[in-house]
Order: C-alpha cells, then sequence, then structure tokens
C-alpha cells in the first residue's frame, strides 16, 4: 500500500532533465504563438487566411476541437462515477484535467477569432440572450467552473496527504493544506466529499451535453447549407465523446510510460475504454452517414455544390482521409484487437493507435464541417474577387496560433502532473459511494399579446371646396388669350364595405394594434395570416378615396370633356395617377386604390388647350392613417432585449447549475466540512468565521 | 406512507397544481420582467418603411451603383456594399445581372444571432450595423445567407475627407479594424428625402426606392410608380424566400431582358421606356 502511493507521488516529487527540456520547448513554442498573436493584434486578421467569404477557420476548428475533447473528460468520468465503475477510479482525474484545460484552451481560441478583442467586455454590457454566442460564453463559463470544481473536490483528500509529505518544498506544503481546506479525513467529512461529488457529477452530465449542444448550434442555427441541419446537436455531443475519449486513451498511455503507472493503468482501463470508444466510433459513424447521406442522396439545390466539394470536388482528399482517419479505420483496428482472440495482445497499442487517429481525424472533421460550408454559399460571392479571397489557406500565423494552443495545453496538463497527483490515491484505495437524482423545474409557455386600445379610424370628409384660385391662372397670359379656368378637387374615402367585401364583423372590430416589441411566441401563436388580413400580416388595407376634380370657367360654368391630370406627392417623388376626361358636369372622378397611408398633396392638373388656359390645384388628401411605427411582426427573436422565450429556458437552465455548484462546493465543501474538520482533530482551532465560498 | 390509490392520485393533484401556480406567476410577471418599449436607437427619424425594388430586365451589369455607393460611404477595398453578381439560374435562361444591396431583412437573421446588438432593425425597416458596438465575431456573416456583409480584415485605407466626419451608423464611416460593415440604405440620403445612392446613381433606372407606406417607389431617372402594382403585375419576387428572411428588396424578373454594353447605354435609355417588366 505504502509502496503503491510513493509510487504515485514520484510524479510530483522528482524532475528530470527531460522534463525541463520538454517544458522549454512547450514555452518556445506558446511564445513563438504569442509572437504570431501580437502580429494579429497589431495589423488585424488580414494576417490570416481568413476573408469575407470563409470568414471562420483555423481558430474556430481549433474552438470546436478542444470543446469536444473537453467533454472526454468530465462526461466519461462523471458517466462511470454514477455508474459506480469500479476501474474508472485510476483514470478518472487524468480525464477530468483533460476537461479543465482543453476548456482552458478551447475558450480563448474565440477570442483571439474576435476582431476586437479590446470590446470582450461588450458581451457582458451589450449581451442579447438571443444570439448563439451568447449561450456559449454562458455555456463554456459554467462548465468551465464546473469542471474546475468537479477536478478539485475529488483532488481535496490527496491534497490534505501531498500537504503532510515532508519531502515537498514548504511553499507546495503550504499550497497544498490550503487547497485542502480542513481535510481531515473524518467519516463525516468523506460522507460530505462523496455526496458533494455524486451530486457534481449528475449536474455535469446534462451539462456537457448542453454545452457541445449549444457550440454546434453556432453553425445549426445559421441559414447556410451544410450547416442548417436539425442533427447537429447530438452529432457534435456524440462527436466530442468520442474524441475526447480519445484524448482520455492518449494521455492515459503517455502518463503510463512517462511514470511508469503500469500498476494503476492496466490494459484492463485501455480494453475498457477501448470497448467504449469503439461503440462511440460506431455511432459517430451512424450520424455521418446521416448527416452526409441525406445531403448527398437529393443534392438538394444549395447543398449540391457542397457536397460535391465534399464528395469529389476540392475537399474530397480531405474529406475522404478525415473520415478515414476519424471514424474507419479505427473502427476496424479496434474491432480487431478488441474484437479478435488472436490479436487480443495488441489491445494496448491498437487502442492508442486508434485514439491517436481519432484526435487528429477530429480536428481534420471539425474543419471540414467549418470551412466548406464557408466556401460554398447561396450567392456566388466570390465572382471578381482575388482567389486568395475566396480559397482558405491558413497563413503561419493561425499555425502559429494553432501550435501554440496544442503547447499550452500540453503545458498546463504537464505542470498540473507535477502539481497534482495524476491518479487519484485515496480513491485507489477504497470504493465510491452512491447518488441521486435531481430534476429541472418545467416551465409552461403561454403566448401573450399587448393590447392598447386603438380603432381604426374613420376618416373625416374635409371638405375644401372653392378654396383658392390656382397657381398657373395668375401665370403669363398666353398668346391666343384662352379662357381662364379653375379647379377645385374634393376628396373622401369610399365606405370599405363598398371597395371591398370585407365582413362587417371585420369593420366594427378594431385592428388589433401591434406592440412595439413581439416577443416571438406571440407571433408564433397567433395566426399570421388570416382571411382578413394577407401575408403582409402588419397593415390593414387602406381605404380607397374618391377625388374628384371639377373644372371650371373664369364664370363658373363647368368645362366637360377635358382631360385633368392626378399626381401625388410622394417623400421621394410624383407618383402620376394618370388622366380623368371631365363629364358633363365638369367632373372627373379618380378613385385611388392604393396601399397608402399618410396625408399626402394630390395635384390635379388642367394641360390647357387651345380655349382654356391650364390650372392646377394643390390638394392634401389622407389616406388613411400610418401604423405606429414598430418592429416587424415577421422578426423572429429580433428585439433588442431579451425575450422571455429564450431567456427563460437558457438562465434557468444555467442558473440551476450554478446553484448546484453553490451548493456541491459552497455549502457541502467549505462550509460544512470545515465545521467536521474542527469539531474532529483539533480543539485548540479557534472556530473562525467560515468562508462562504461560491 | 402507505401506497394508495388516493395518495397517488393527491400526488398527481399537487404536480398539476404547481404547474398551474408556475404558468399563472408566468403570465403575470413576464410583461413586468421583459421590456417590450423599443429604444431610442431603434427607432428611426420617420415613419417609414423602406423598400427596394430591383427590375432586372434593367440592369445591364454597369455597376455604376456600386461605385456611386463605394465613392459615397468610403466603402474599403474589396468591399461591395452592393455587389452585381452574374447569376445563371440554369443553362437555358442564360446568365442575367443580379445587383445585392443588404436585404434590410424583416427577420433578420444577423440581427437574431448578433450578441452585442451591434447590428440591429430599426422601425424603419433598415438593419443598423453599429461599429461603435462590434466585437469582429462575424457571426452575423455566418448568419447572412445573401453574402452582404464584409468585414475590415485589416486596418483600411482612409482619406481625409472619410475622417473629417465622426461615426455615425447613418453613414457608417470612418471604418474601422475588425468590425463588419454593410449597405444600410444611406439613411442620411433619406433623411434629406434623397434616394440612396445606388438608386440614384443607375442610369437603367433599374433600382427604384421609396416608402412601402408611400405605395410608391421611385429610381434615379424621377420615375414614381406605385409600389404594390409593380409588385404585382411585374411577378416581383425576393431573393430567396424560402429562407423567410423576409427581404426588403424586391426584384422584377429579367423577363426579355437585353444587355447593351456600356457604351451602348445611351441608345438604350431613350428605347427603355418601351421595356417590359415596368408597369406603366
Amino acid at each position: 500500500m505504502e509502496a503503491r502511493e510513493q509510487n504515485l507521488l514520484r510524479s510530483v516529487l522528482e524532475n528530470t532533465w527531460r522534463f525541463y527540456v520538454w517544458v522549454a520547448f512547450l514555452i518556445a513554442v506558446l511564445l513563438w504563438g504569442l509572437y504570431a498573436y501580437i502580429q494579429q493584434l497589431r495589423d488585424g486578421l488580414i494576417v490570416t487566411g481568413m476573408r469575407d467569404q470563409i470568414s471562420w477557420g483555423l481558430y474556430i476548428t481549433n474552438f470546436v476541437f478542444f470543446i469536444g475533447i473537453s467533454h472526454a473528460g468530465t462526461l466519461i468520468s462523471a458517466i462511470l462515477r454514477v455508474t459506480d465503475t469500479e476501474w474508472r477510479t485510476p483514470i478518472t482525474r487524468m480525464a477530468e484535467a483533460i476537461t479543465v484545460f482543453a476548456l482552458c484552451i478551447g475558450g480563448p481560441m474565440v477570442m483571439i477569432d474576435m476582431g476586437r478583442p479590446d470590446r470582450m467586455l461588450n458581451l457582458f454590457r451589450y449581451g442579447r440572450i438571443q444570439s448563439p454566442i451568447v449561450w456559449d460564453v454562458l455555456g463554456v463559463s459554467t462548465y468551465l467552473t464546473g469542471c474546475i470544481l468537479y477536478f478539485y473536490i475529488p483532488m481535496i483528500p490527496d491534497l490534505a496527504f501531498l500537504a503532510e509529505q515532508p519531502r515537498l518544498a514548504p511553499w507546495r506544503r503550504r499550497l497544498y493544506s490550503t487547497l485542502a481546506i480542513g481535510w481531515t479525513g473524518t467519516a463525516q467529512q468523506k460522507a460530505l466529499l462523496e455526496k458533494a461529488i455524486s451530486f457534481m457529477a449528475i449536474f455535469i452530465i446534462p451539462l456537457a451535453v448542453s454545452v457541445h449542444t449549444v457550440v454546434s448550434w453556432i453553425f445549426a442555427m445559421t441559414l447556410r447549407p451544410g450547416w442548417n441541419s436539425s442533427i447537429f446537436g447530438p452529432y457534435f455531443v456524440i462527436g466530442a465523446i468520442y474524441s475526447g475519449t480519445a484524448g482520455v486513451i492518449f494521455s492515459m498511455y503517455v502518463l503510463r510510460r512517462v511514470f511508469h503507472l503500469h500498476d494503476y493503468v492496466e490494459e484492463l482501463h485501455f480494453r475498457k475504454l477501448g470497448l467504449l470508444l469503439l461503440a462511440f466510433s460506431l455511432m459517430y459513424l451512424y450520424f455521418n452517414i446521416n448527416e452526409y447521406l441525406t445531403a448527398g442522396y437529393k443534392l438538394e439545390g444549395s447543398e449540391r455544390m457542397l457536397m460535391q466539394r465534399l464528395f469529389v470536388g476540392d475537399y474530397a482528399v480531405l474529406f475522404w482521409v478525415a473520415q478515414s482517419v476519424c471514424v474507419f479505420i479505427p473502427a476496424v483496428l479496434m474491432i480487431a484487437v478488441l474484437g479478435l482472440k488472436r490479436y487480443h495482445h495488441y489491445t494496448i497499442p491498437g487502442v492508442v493507435l486508434s485514439s491517436a487517429m481519432v484526435i487528429v481525424g477530429a480536428w481534420a472533421k471539425r474543419y471540414i464541417i467549418v470551412v466548406p460550408t464557408l466556401r460554398s454559399p447561396y450567392l456566388p460571392s466570390g465572382q471578381r474577387l482575388p482567389w486568395e479571397w475566396t480559397h482558405y489557406h491558413p497563413t503561419w500565423v493561425e499555425w502559429s496560433i494553432t501550435a501554440a494552443a496544442v503547447a499550452g495545453f500540453a503545458l498546463i496538463y504537464t505542470l498540473m502532473v507535477k502539481l497534482f497527483p495524476i491518479v487519484s490515491i485515496w480513491e485507489t484505495r477504497e470504493q465510491p459511494e452512491e447518488v441521486s437524482v435531481f430534476e429541472l423545474p418545467d416551465e409552461s409557455a403561454p403566448s401573450r399579446w399587448w393590447k392598447p386600445g386603438d380603432v381604426f379610424p374613420i376618416l373625416a370628409i374635409s371638405a375644401l371646396l372653392l378654396c383658392g384660385r390656382s397657381a398657373n391662372a395668375a401665370g403669363p397670359a398666353k398668346p391666343k388669350t384662352p379662357k381662364p379656368t379653375a379647379i377645385t378637387v374634393e376628396w373622401k374615402t369610399v365606405p370599405a364595405a363598398q371597395a371591398h367585401r370585407e365582413s362587417a364583423a371585420d369593420e366594427s372590430t378594431p385592428l388589433l394594434p401591434r406592440a412595439r416589441v413581439f416577443m416571438y411566441t406571440g407571433g408564433l401563436f397567433t395566426p399570421e395570416t388570416s382571411p382578413d388580413h394577407p401575408a403582409e400580416g402588419d397593415l390593414k388595407p387602406s381605404s380607397p378615396v374618391a377625388v374628384t376634380a371639377t373644372l371650371r370657367d373664369s364664370s363658373g360654368a363647368p368645362i366637360s370633356f377635358k382631360p385633368v391630370e392626378f399626381s401625388a406627392k410622394t417623400r421621394l417623388g410624383t407618383l402620376a395617377f394618370g388622366s380623368r376626361p371631365t363629364l358633363a358636369d365638369g367632373k372627373a372622378q379618380l378613385v385611388i386604390k392604393d396601399q397608402r397611408y399618410g396625408t399626402y398633396p394630390v395635384q390635379v392638373v388642367f394641360r390647357g388647350d387651345d380655349e382654356y388656359a391650364p390650372a392646377t390645384f394643390d390638394v392634401a388628401v389622407d389616406f388613411g392613417v400610418r401604423p405606429a411605427p414598430s418592429l416587424p411582426k415577421a422578426g423572429v427573436l429580433i428585439t433588442p432585449y431579451a425575450t422571455p422565450y429564450i431567456a427563460v429556458p437558457f438562465l434557468l437552465f444555467y442558473g440551476a447549475m450554478w446553484v448546484a455548484f453553490l451548493y456541491a462546493f459552497g455549502y457541502l465543501i467549505l462550509w460544512k466540512m470545515r465545521k467536521f474538520s474542527q469539531a474532529a482533530v483539533a480543539p485548540e482551532i479557534k472556530t473562525a468565521p467560515a468562508a462562504q465560498g461560491a | 406512507m402507505p401506497l394508495t390509490r388516493r395518495g397517488f392520485v393527491q400526488f398527481l393533484a399537487r404536480g398539476t397544481g404547481a404547474a398551474v401556480a408556475v404558468g399563472v406567476a408566468w403570465k403575470a410577471s413576464v410583461s413586468k420582467v421583459f421590456r417590450e418599449v423599443l429604444p431610442s436607437r431603434s427607432l428611426a427619424p420617420g415613419n417609414q418603411k423602406w423598400v427596394m425594388v430591383i427590375d432586372l430586365a434593367k440592369c445591364d451589369g454597369c455597376r455604376d451603383c456600386t461605385k456611386a455607393c463605394t465613392a459615397m460611404h468610403f466603402v474599403p477595398p474589396m468591399q461591395e456594399w452592393i455587389k452585381v453578381f452574374e447569376i445563371t439560374d440554369n443553362e437555358a435562361a442564360g446568365p442575367y445581372f443580379l445587383p445585392r444591396p443588404c436585404m434590410q431583412c424583416d427577420n433578420p437573421p444577423c440581427v437574431r444571432g448578433c450578441p452585442v446588438g451591434a447590428t440591429y432593425k430599426r422601425t424603419d425597416g433598415v438593419v443598423i450595423q453599429d461599429d461603435d458596438r462590434c466585437i469582429g465575431c462575424r457571426n452575423c456573416i455566418a448568419q447572412c445567407p445573401y453574402s452582404a456583409r464584409s468585414f475590415n480584415w485589416g486596418e483600411p485605407p482612409h482619406t481625409s475627407e472619410e475622417l473629417a466626419r465622426p461615426y455615425n451608423v447613418e453613414y457608417n464611416y470612418p471604418h474601422r479594424k475588425g468590425t463588419v460593415e454593410k449597405c444600410i440604405f444611406c439613411p442620411e440620403h433619406l433623411r434629406m428625402g434623397k434616394l440612396p445612392a445606388c438608386a440614384a446613381t443607375c442610369k437603367m433606372g433599374a433600382i427604384y426606392f421609396g416608402d412601402k407606406l408611400d405605395d410608391a417607389v421611385t429610381n434615379g431617372k424621377g420615375e414614381t410608380i406605385q409600389f404594390t402594382k409593380i409588385a404585382k403585375r411585374g411577378a416581383s419576387f425576393r431573393l430567396m424566400e424560402e429562407l423567410g428572411t423576409e427581404p426588403s428588396v424586391y426584384y422584377l424578373p429579367p423577363a426579355s431582358r437585353k444587355y447593351p454594353a456600356p457604351d451602348e447605354k445611351a441608345q438604350t435609355e431613350t428605347a427603355q421606356a418601351a421595356m417590359p417588366g415596368m408597369a406603366h
């Protein structure tokens, strides 16, 4: 027993020259990446290969990849814990560590991709919960917090154990004893710790699923061919767990070799995790077939180009290599070494090689998801742009930052291994406890509709008879001295029933006025189109307006059978309605049935002829009340404020996670566990004000 | 607790009661918690609903609109806020020109996806882009099916004229590195009662612009036509209607099209009154 623990502690206690060389190499790569990033900050993203058409590239690929890798960890260890699998104990910490560090690398990749990282805080000042980007910020930050806690809480007993190791430097022992927050290993403390761990394990599973789903929604919430897919959520989650499991296996192998952990990480673990990996590879294969066959079978308009590019076009080599390396070859290899008895002795190399291929293939697969779709937009947006603006080729800056990301991951992992024992010491001694199940509250979603009273106005007939002489009448005299004329115009709205065969009920029912902001489901659950209100939705047909012009000569006698022209002045131009002849009574009538709202100057012009002088008359005609300014009803989730039907579910879900963290860590670990430690071990330690964690 | 039918029914009843209580509380509180009056920046200066009608039968692909737009907004190189595509729907129909401004969608995917509200819909229908707020995440570029958005990948070249005015969302310059830009229907011109630069410049009169509530659209040649009539009689369509973006830009189909070279344009202008596709 003691020898086992000493062996585990060797990784923490001893440093070899190889360690320093390795760390120096990683730091060098990291610094090189930093140099590249400084270049990018100075000159902008022009130093990358991304351009308007392919506006996301390696950085987003890395983001999705690292978030995917991170799933391994916690999800696997949580599932193994919840299902009380005993062989898990030596590997859970490795898995949890991968999660935390992959998130630490993956999250910043988005910031590196941002054009204005200096405006990061706008996400918090102006964040809109309707945006998938904000979902990601919410999800990833919650997940990172949860994973750090889930990594830390099971480590507390080991930290207390390390704090007592005399071979360690004093600063390290102080650090460990601080982090051990008074762990003394009493029975109550153990019970509390188990409770907190199982609590976290329960909550981390839906959280992990949600995070990669939300990552996939960045793509699936767009209208792009290839991304506009409803299976992206589970597709990404399975892909993430798949790559993450591979990550765990690979790190298991490396750590086993470096630290000679053969006693803890046995062939059994490779075998069990290999079976898990095989299962995931088959599931991922299924998802891939489902995704690409449904698109490739139909070759529907916009997806045709994308599918051709992927299957036989410029991305075909990458696509088939990625699929082979990511799915086909590992699956076959693992079936051989795990399934066929005569190859059982190749289990470890076979599974490890598979997992290495899966990791590389998963990265390429992310690239295949991100880039070719952007390369295939609906419109040929690359027309008349130089070749390098429409073809994505990552530059040295992007490769350097990608390399630095990998190096950064390896560096944190390396240092972590040196600082904390990578195999749980206390857990490899004993068995874990059981867990309880919690449920999230359920929400019902009624629709609502804001109704201020507003009656469709009945337009008053404002008589403007006989007012004013025409402007042209005062003009210069014509050579033939035609008789002066005058036009008078009157107008009235034609009763709606006369022109439209609208029901009486509709006439009496005031039109529902629009709320200023439409709350998505308000519009969703209200019929968009009714027989009376066609797809236009927002606008009620305006009442027709009859404009009657009377043409008279100076004596007041009507002038018959002369054309008069009607036109309306709009904001940007003059709309001609054409001309109408005056009838025997000198009246010409024009019924305007346009969809016009507001008051417009209508001009009636008599051009004049040999007999009569020209005349003009302007009149302001009210075509109906303009609808109040508002955002279009057709707009879904475009309001400037949070929309309840999106905000509440997200905030409830992630809020429940934070409450769970607060309970498991703040209450169980920080508050309660400390108390038991005081009671049990040291009467001389005064009851200090207990630290309240968050 | 003994297992009784009565107890189980009570258990179910309590659950239903709790669900109803939550629903009632939701109904009562939701309008108080979530604001619904628009902020001032979403309110347009006037009560209009701007629409554009582009007659594809008249567009000869001269790209004067692009040039005028670029000159007016000092659009950085490699960006075209109104871009003229050469589209071939099928081999038999042959190519036609398709000017693509921002569609100013009524259901804009870019606005939906913007994490900080840097792009937002205004009550006059314009989708505004606020580069004081943009964080450069380019989600809107991914969201836009019309590829109508561009990004300032590097520091855009500046002119003194451009830098002379402070930034304003209504003209969207001086341009800044790391932010997204697009066509905004020239709100500055609209304020003054002028047509947007592209519509005002189009020598073919292919771009009509106006207020939907006026039911009238005007082109650069001063021709004003009734919007509902041209939209209906001209069998107008909107680009990618099936995506549900509800664009504010309508196209008249490129029926009986002719594409005179720019030097032939003068002759075409005289003949164009007789061209179909434009009712009245």
